[in-house]
């Protein structure tokens, strides 16, 4: 998805493109077919890839808890001729957090490395991705999540319910009218999660509902681009909603997009006009002083769905190793004053202090 | 309140006798400021080093270190994923020799994603908030003290020496956290690797373990995967190791500050004595009417710790403010070069403060309690009777006890370094000082008998005083023994120094030129194309190599410096230490120091870490080096190029071709690179150098050499004017008798020059002594290194002779208030 | 009163006094004349604490301190006696009431307080004026007259007087001995003057001599 390359955009900055400017990146063309299990794998050609799992956990008391599991892959175009085994030409990043309502906050951690020595990697052909001892892979058909940060540690298995949601046409996911503005975009809805999280010292047995998201591309965001909006809901009939706008200055839309995963198997790719973010309650981050918008009104062809936060501060604050702070949480889907299922919002771009790439 | 009451009866006499306690104040004022700003300085400049260390450990809880020239980079992937390992972080440290200037700058190459968790005081900020620059390949990050130094902003291009080539790096940004102290730069460790011919090399690797992880056991477990020569360290071992090297240094110009404090003491001692027996009928006085033995006692105490206490503050005053010279003049070492690349700052330390106050209050105290002992115990019915107030029984000593002293002092030198401090050397110097005080009076005496009895009648007025009162030419004496010896011993062990240094130099660098690619140390280095070049330049002859680097031999230990150039089998040409010893098989060449640090003899086989491998190595001599005190080892640059397969060398001495012209062929040498890049000296041109660096290094010991001479001729000054106004009536009567004044300025002359005689002769054999003790034990425990003795014979008897006219005239001049007085008045005067 | 029995001292084997008895009344001021070297000073110092017998008693007001230790005796200088020296002994860095008050100051009274008796007893010795000066601008008799003000400033038992106009001018040493008989008597403490000049004993209520025998009135 564009958003999580915004990060990575505003993180680069000048170095990725100076030395960028020297460095064939391989384009987002469209018509390509997306082949599994082959593109679940890493495409070290491109600038950018990510694995990007969120979703809503039960403890075996009931009491439920987000949580967002992050790995980036940069081609960083530099060193691509060094001769140096430290030579920083493909970089991991990982961003991890456990919305805890009991904590009022979320608990974060992250892990950066260039790969190499051991320390970090991506494989081809396969999903596997790690750095350190964090870890993103799909072994046996499940994917497998593993973090240890300062002050909480989980280990999930995510099992698909379905063959990939390709987004956009067939994978091709545009972002703006201009077709280089585009990527390679497919998400794994409704997959089922079991394993452990550690919160505290304590390891306790967790079950729910998450969403994975891969996507890989070159380009940058279009001109203009301030920030964006993105949902990705799981449905309790089944069903499942993938939904992204592109904001500029003034906080209107840019571009919008929506997939819809139907109950039965198959896809509704909705257009542009079809998409409506409408931002309701704000809340202002005692921190950074940045107020989100908090509760949606979303709108997809006829539908219409209130998104309301598992809490309210779920801002992630990674100034010190990717430089920008985002609002990564999870929402319950209502609609008609029921609730209908759940999922994970995405807001970036409301901060002064982002800096465009 | 008893104390305050009586303050008039004995501060008013302080007061009274104004000269002599402004002499016994500068003299403390002087030995607390020396000491005080010795600490200030390397306090300063310790704390830097410490402050800019532990910003460079951070967080780290092991760090892996090796070889100057680095280790294999894969050891990082096998530390990286060891389970004790939570974070590793790779380091890759050069020297960088900054094109142009006469200087060099520490260059971290840096893995920045790692640096957060283990070293965050070392993440570089880039001008404009991007936060990755530091990928950006030629980019560097200058700390504030560096960009300071170096007076570059961002953008701006850093030109270095890399090889024998030059790189301009782009100024990319600033250290923000890594304090102000130290100059240092850091970039990306691959852009790093490939700019400073460093591929595939690390030079140390910072760990953090796992929470839980024992430090102790994982530095055991990990130092068993590393090959030889790859050391698992503590973050403080650097910091010690830094602190002992300069110890040393530190503790001898301390020792030099303290002895300045010992001649304030004996100035107080003398003032107080000669005013405790000016005052006798005063004090018998004080008695007869009521004031206790205890008070008196109490009193005449408490004179000497005034005058000690303020010399102790103003002392401390001025101490700082030396030191904040120092440091703005010498830099923190005081120019003795173990603080390259700091900028340190003056902090006050109150408990050093006020150990230095105390100090300058205990020399105070010590100098006033013996006067003051023998004023509390005079019987004061004989005292208010006495006639001759000038009387001062000095007695004949405690010879015997003196005699102790130096057998003790000769027994102490004997004691090894105690952590690495030559301690018994000290206690040797304390001793002889202490034993030749002691032995004064008998000096004294043994003068007065072989001196003739005959001459001219102030001639005999002087000897028959010196004979019959030897305690006020003691007294005057005392002062001047510990500076004469202090001086003396300074210069006979700077001489031999100087001396020993000046023959090593010209052993070593027998070539007609020498070439090097920048520092030793840097990483400038000359490749086998341009070696190849440098031998075929026309007017060269033959052409010597040698390849610097440095070794890790024992955890905790400093690293030994690694010579490898040619080297004789015989070791001609060396400056040895004792024979060479024949060796089977590759010899090695080690310095003194590595006999003293790791025992190491001449025909022993020991183990070198070579390339990651131990090589067996049979010790063939022993040499003497005064440029590395932690340890050089030398070996043969043939076997060094077979053991390790390095074909890069540091520097060359040139024999020129017969006829060739010597300035012609440098500049045809010095074309072979870029501008600035090779460095051609001759060996006069780097004699020269070294021994100023070597003047320059003891310039602050003939500071405190001159100091403690003008202290010791004060005291002469001092005595005599106290004597003088007390002999007023002995003037007179002479007057009387028919002396002219001219005579009586004659007879003072000759008593001040032989009360200065007397400490001369004294100082100078105590000089000798301590001057031996210094050259033979405390350098050699200190620095590790000996030198051969070479007394400076003309100058010590320049300097002596010079003191004695000094104190003859400083007698006359103290007399000479005392002679004005009218001599019928002084006699009738009843005091 | 001062009661003396038997005193004796010797010096390194040789007799100085021996067997000296004497009592004196308070307001009674002796003279003690006699030849050099028959003891006179030696008897002054026993008197004075400055030195102990070797037998024989000494009491004032009935205390025995012919035996006391240092401590002790330096209490009783301090307290009972007073000093009039031949060299004068003043203080030359304190002034002239400085030097006056100087045994009360050794007694604890602070300096403020002791200034007040030590200027009545200069203006007694008719150096009222001269309470400020430095000794150094004093003439040798009025340096004496300092030193009879100061012998009486802590109303002393006993006042001791060595050869108090040795250093003087026979008009001065006249007025200073008569100074000195007037203000012990009107002091009414015990006073004695050790000298060998039969004009200053004269001065004296009665005259001993001293001589190898003994004490003889």
């Amino acid at each position: 998805m564009e958003r999580r390359r915004f990060l990575l955009a505003l993180a680069l900055g000048a170095a990725g493109r100076s030395a960028m400017a020297a460095v064939d990146f391989a384009p987002v063309l469209p018509g390509r077919r997306l082949v599994f299990p082959a593109d679940h794998g890493a495409h070290p050609d491109f600038r950018t890839e990510w694995w990007y799992a969120t979703g809503w956990l039960n403890l075996p008391d009931g009491s439920p808890l987000g949580f967002q599991t992050t790995f980036f892959r940069v081609r960083t175009g530099v060193g691509e001729d060094s001769p140096s085994a430290f030579a920083p030409r493909q970089l991991i990043l990982a961003h991890a957090a456990i919305a805890d309502p009991r904590l009022g906050r979320l608990r974060h951690g992250e892990r950066s490395a260039r790969v190499g020595f051991g320390r970090a990697g991506f494989a081809l052909g396969q999903t596997g991705v790690w750095v350190g001892d964090w870890r993103f892979a799909l072994d046996g058909g499940r994917y497998r999540a593993e973090v240890h940060a300062d002050d909480f540690a989980y280990a999930l298995e995510l099992q698909p319910a379905g063959p990939p949601l390709l987004n956009g046409q067939g994978g091709f996911s545009a972002k703006a009218a201009d077709p280089r503005h585009a990527s390679y975009y497919y998400s794994r809805p409704q997959l089922a999660v079991s394993g452990s999280v550690t919160l505290d010292g304590k390891q306790q047995p967790v079950r729910g509902k998450a969403w994975l998201d891969h996507e890989w591309s070159s380009e940058l965001l279009p001109e203009g681009a301030k920030g964006w909006d993105w949902v990705g809901l799981n449905l309790d009939d089944g069903s499942a909603l993938m939904a992204f706008r592109l904001r500029d200055g003034h906080g209107r839309a840019l571009w919008a997009a929506a997939t819809w995963q139907l109950a039965g198997g198959g896809a509704r790719v909705m257009r542009p006009a079809e998409i409506a973010f409408t931002p309701g309650r704000e809340w202002r981050s005692p921190r950074t002083a940045i107020t989100y918008p908090v509760e949606w009104r979303l709108r997809v062809g006829e539908r219409e769905f209130e998104l309301r936060p598992l809490l309210d501060d779920q801002e992630l604050d990674s100034r010190r190793s990717t430089g920008s702070v985002y609002w990564e949480g999870a929402v319950r889907v209502v609609e008609g004053g029921r609730e209908l299922g759940r999922g994970y919002l995405e807001m970036t771009g409301y901060g002064e202090r982002i800096r465009v790439g | 309140m008893e104390w305050r009451r009586l303050a008039p009866v004995f501060l008013g006499s302080l007061a009274r006798r104004r000269l002599a306690t402004l002499f016994s104040l500068v003299a403390i004022v002087l030995g607390v400021a020396l000491g005080m700003a010795v600490q200030a300085v390397h306090e300063a400049a310790l704390s830097e080093f410490d402050r800019g260390l532990r910003n460079m450990a951070g967080a780290a809880d092991l760090q892996v270190v090796g070889p100057r020239g680095g280790f294999d980079e894969q050891l990082y992937a096998r530390l990286a994923t060891h389970p004790d390992v939570a974070e590793a972080s790779p380091v890759l440290e050069v020297e960088a020799r900054l094109v142009g200037r006469d200087e060099s700058l520490q260059v971290l190459g840096v893995d920045a994603f790692v640096l957060a968790r283990v070293t965050p005081q070392l993440l570089p900020s880039a001008a404009g908030g991007d936060r990755f620059a530091i990928f950006a390949g030629d980019g560097v990050f200058l700390s504030h003290a560096a960009a300071d130094r170096l007076g570059v902003k961002t953008g701006a291009l850093l030109h270095v020496q890399a090889g024998s080539a030059e790189l301009a790096l782009k100024v990319a940004g600033d250290l923000p956290a890594a304090g102000d102290g130290r100059r240092l730069a850091v970039m990306d460790i691959a852009a790093a690797q490939i700019l400073f011919g460093k591929l595939g090399r690390l030079t140390r690797i910072d760990l953090r373990l796992r929470e839980g992880v024992d430090a102790g056991a994982a530095r055991h477990s990990l130092q068993a995967e590393l090959p030889d020569g790859v050391l698992v360290e503590t973050p403080a071992a650097e910091a010690d190791q830094a602190a002992n090297l300069s110890r040393a240094y530190r503790v001898n110009l301390t020792l030099l500050a303290a002895i300045a404090l010992l001649t304030g003491g004996f100035l107080v001692f003398s003032a107080q004595a000669l005013s405790v027996v000016r005052r006798r009928r005063e004090f018998a006085f004080l008695r007869a009417v009521g004031l206790s033995r205890r008070t008196l006692f109490g009193w005449l105490v408490g004179e000497g710790a005034a005058v000690g206490l303020l010399g102790g503050v103003l002392g401390v005053a001025v101490g700082h403010g030396l030191a904040w010279g120092a440091l703005a003049l010498l830099g923190g070492d005081l120019g003795a070069g173990y603080f390259a690349g700091l900028a340190p700052r003056l902090q006050f330390q109150p408990l050093a403060s006020a150990i230095y106050v105390l100090l300058g209050a205990v020399a105070g105290v010590a100098g006033a309690w013996l006067p003051a002992r023998e004023a509390a115990t005079v019987a004061p019915a004989q005292a208010l009777k006495a006639g001759d107030e000038a009387a001062l029984h000095g007695g004949r000593g405690h010879p015997l006890f003196g005699l102790a002293l130096l057998a003790g002092g000769l027994v102490a030198c004997a004691i090894p370094p105690v952590d690495g401090l030559p301690l018994g050397g000290y206690l040797a110097v304390a001793c002889v000082l202490a034993g030749a005080v002691l032995l004064l009076p008998s000096i004294a005496a043994l003068l007065a008998r072989l001196l003739p009895g005959g001459g001219p009648v102030s001639a005999r007025l002087a000897v028959a005083r010196l004979a019959a009162a030897p305690g006020h030419a003691v007294v005057a004496a005392a002062g001047v023994l510990t500076s004469v010896a202090l001086a003396a011993a300074m210069a006979i062990m700077v001489a031999s120094f100087r001396d020993s240094v000046d023959q090593w130099l010209t052993q070593l660098l027998p070539a007609d030129l020498y070439l090097r690619a920048g520092r030793a140390q840097s990483g400038s280095y000359l490749d086998e194309a341009l070696q190849a070049r440098i031998a075929a330049t026309p007017g060269v002859g033959t052409v010597a190599f040698t390849r610097h680097d440095g070794l890790r031999l024992a955890a905790g230990q400093a690293p030994v410096a690694l010579l490898a150039r040619p080297v004789s089998a015989d070791g001609d040409g060396l400056p040895l230490v004792g024979r060479a010893v024949a060796a089977d098989g590759p010899a090695v060449w080690i310095s003194e120091a590595m006999q003293d640090l790791y025992g190491w003899q001449p025909g022993r086989q020991v183990e070198l870490p070579l390339a990651g491998k131990p090589v067996r190595l049979t010790v063939a001599g022993v040499w003497r080096d005064y440029a590395r005190q932690t340890g050089a080892v030398m070996i043969d640059l043939d076997s060094y190029r077979r053991l390790t397969g390095d074909p890069l060398v540091n520097d060359a001495a040139i024999h020129l071709a017969p006829g060739a012209d010597a300035l012609r062929t440098a500049h045809a040498l010095t074309a072979l690179a870029g501008p600035g890049v090779l460095e051609v000296a001759f060996p006069g041109e780097i004699r020269a150098i070294t021994l100023r660096i070597f003047d320059r290094t003891f310039a602050v010991t003939y500071l405190l050499e001159a100091v403690a001479v003008a202290i010791g001729l004060a005291g002469v000054a001092a005595s005599f004017a106290a004597l003088a106004a007390a002999r007023r009536k002995e003037f007179g009567m002479l007057r009387h008798l028919g002396l002219t004044r001219r005579q009586i300025g004659w007879m003072l002359a000759q008593e001040g020059a032989l009360a200065a005689g007397v400490g001369v002769l004294a100082g100078l054999l105590a000089g000798g002594a301590i001057g031996l003790v210094l050259i033979e034990v405390v350098n050699r425990q200190s620095f590790h290194w000996s030198m051969d003795l070479h007394v400076p014979w003309l100058s010590l008897l320049l300097f002596g002779g010079g003191l004695v006219a000094l104190a003859a005239l400083a007698a006359v001049l103290a007399g000479r208030q005392a002679m004005r007085q009218d001599a019928v008045l002084a006699v009738r005067e009843d005091w | 009163m001062l009661e003396i029995e038997n005193l004796s001292r010797r010096f390194n084997g040789r007799t100085v006094l021996q067997n000296i008895s004497l009592s004196l009344e308070p307001g009674e001021y002796v003279a003690v004349v006699g030849e050099s070297g028959v003891g006179k000073s030696t008897l002054l110092n026993l008197i004075a604490g400055l030195d102990r017998p070797d037998s024989g008693r000494l009491r004032l007001d009935g205390e025995d301190y012919a035996q006391y230790d240092e401590d002790p005796l330096t209490r009783l200088r301090r307290d009972k006696l007073g000093f009039v020296f031949q060299a004068f002994h003043i203080l030359p860095h304190l002034t002239v009431v400085q030097n006056v008050a100087l045994p009360l100051w050794l007694q604890g009274v602070e300096r403020d307080a002791a200034a007040g008796p030590a200027r009545e007893l200069l203006d007694a010795v008719g150096l009222g004026a001269r309470a400020e000066s430095w000794p150094r601008e004093l003439s040798g008799g009025e340096m004496q007259r300092v030193a009879i003000a100061r012998a009486l400033v802590h109303a002393p038992r006993l006042v001791l007087a060595d050869e108090p106009t040795g250093n003087l001018d026979p008009a001065n040493a006249t007025r200073v001995l008569a100074l000195l008989a007037e203000r012990i008597r009107a002091a009414g403490a015990i006073g004695i003057l050790v000298t060998h000049s039969l004009e200053a004993a004269a001065t004296a209520d009665r005259i001993l001599h001293l001589t190898a025998e003994g004490l003889r009135g």
